[in-house]
């Protein structure tokens, strides 16, 4: 069990640094050309799928509490892409239980 | 001689339930003597200058109190109830003010139907609406003169959200034809462009950025020159409350609602279909021409029936919502477009 654990965070945080990757590298490619703009959570999420985000959003506006969006979610939303993403996944790796003997 | 048939939709003016009735029916349903006793002393503790207390907490709770207190400034207040145009009847009994101005989408201020008190922060005043593009002297003008230059009349429309919920209400307005005309669009324009307001300071919507702000929709000239469509500045004989799309917005009672949008400060004319807000977020739900169809339904809800603001009765869907003789017509050599998407 807790090998499995290790290995479920294991791959978890790799697949979250990897995926900062790209919002990183296309900051980095904009600061390059001049055009520098932060891409937040909620913009890689529209890119990759928006009927999703809606519906996300009207779900838990409609159907849980406006508030739970405006207030929680939606912040979340507008972080920073690829350090949110690079950090949770370093803390997975650094949080997986040590290797059994 | 010319014989007048009754279409199977139309009511005789007489059977139309007037507001004050509605309203005050409204008022003592929901409120009974004691909420009216205490909306009285509200305004009575206003009027001696002691309203901060009772006053403004009454007015927080109830919509039409905060409707009065929106436009008690409004320069054109005196503009209405404008008279109502006897052309445009209902098939059914108008919708209670009181349940259509707080059951309302404006995506700026979220996703949910409890919008209006968040709605209540968009100021309408100083307001320029912008006409450019294709026309021959592009111009911006303010929304007091605009107002004031065409003859304002109270129609009773339909109307159909894609959302299968629907209302019937007064809408005042005049002839979005009117408005084309005076814009002087040039031969090359094809589609008309209404942009929503875009004030990031008051909006919370706003601040997902990764949505195509602001919002926009787009219509045919065709379709704007329509008599049907309406420049619409007031409903119930009142200016626009802020969530219903104040100070002025596009009502063609044959579309879904989501492709009129609120609170216009620009009219675009262009020559290229444009892709409006939610034909960009979601191209497989909503599309450019969005015309109502019991038969096509959205594809996570059938759009058979329709639930009526306020009594929760179920209706059947009217191809184009009820007006085919006036637009039917104008989609003719189209049946290979998404005509109800």
């Amino acid at each position: 069990m807790r090998g499995l654990v290790r290995g479920l965070m294991g791959v978890l945080g790799v697949l979250l640094l990897a995926a900062s990757l790209w919002p990183a590298a296309r900051e980095a490619l904009a600061a390059f050309s001049g055009t520098h703009r932060l891409i937040p959570l909620g913009q890689l999420w529209f890119e990759i799928d928006p009927p999703s985000l809606n519906l996300a959003q009207a779900g838990i506006q409609r159907h849980v509490a406006p508030w739970l969006w405006e207030d929680v979610v939606q912040p979340l939303l507008e972080l920073p892409a690829w350090p949110v993403l690079a950090g949770l996944g370093t803390v997975l790796l650094a949080l997986r239980p040590s290797r059994s003997r | 001689m010319v014989v007048h048939r009754r279409k199977p939709w139309q009511l005789p003016e007489s059977a139309i339930t007037p507001e004050e009735a509605v309203l005050a029916h409204a008022a003592a349903k929901r409120s009974g003597p004691s909420r009216r006793a205490l909306l009285g002393a509200a305004t009575g503790l206003g009027a001696l200058g002691l309203g901060g207390g009772p006053a403004a907490r009454a007015q927080g709770r109830d919509p039409i109190g905060w409707w009065n207190a929106q436009i008690a400034n409004d320069p054109n207040r005196g503009l209405y109830p404008a008279a109502r145009n006897d052309r445009y009847t209902l098939d059914r009994p108008l919708t209670e003010a009181r349940e259509a101005i707080v059951y309302n989408n404006f995506y700026e201020f979220g996703s949910h139907k409890e919008i209006w008190r968040a709605a209540q922060r968009l100021e309408t005043r100083p307001w320029t609406v912008t006409i450019d593009g294709l026309v021959a002297s592009p111009k911006t003008v303010d929304i007091d003169t605009l107002i004031r230059a065409f003859p304002l009349e109270e129609r009773l429309y339909r109307f159909r959200c894609v959302e299968a919920w629907a209302m019937a209400v007064p809408w005042t307005g005049f002839p979005l034809a009117a408005l084309i005309r005076w814009a002087e669009p040039l031969g090359g324009a094809k589609y008309v462009i209404f942009q929503s307001f875009e004030n990031r300071a008051i909006a919370p919507g706003f601040r997902q950025t990764w949505y195509p702000w602001p919002y926009t929709d787009a219509f045919t000239l065709e379709e704007c020159v329509n008599e049907l469509a309406l420049m619409v500045t007031g409903i119930y004989g009142k200016p626009l409350p802020p969530q219903m799309g104040a100070p002025i917005r596009p009502i063609l009672p044959w579309k879904y609602g989501f492709k009129q949008p609120k609170s216009v400060v620009r009219i675009t004319f262009v020559a290229e279909r444009p892709v409006g807000f939610w034909e960009r977020l979601q191209p497989s739900e909503y599309g450019f021409w969005a015309n109502v169809n019991p038969d096509v339904p959205h594809p996570r809800w059938s759009q058979a029936t329709e639930r009526m603001l306020g009594t929760g009765e179920r209706r059947p869907t009217l191809i184009w919502n009820g007006y085919g003789e006036h637009v039917a017509h104008l989609y003719a050599g189209l049946a290979h477009e998404r005509l109800f998407a």
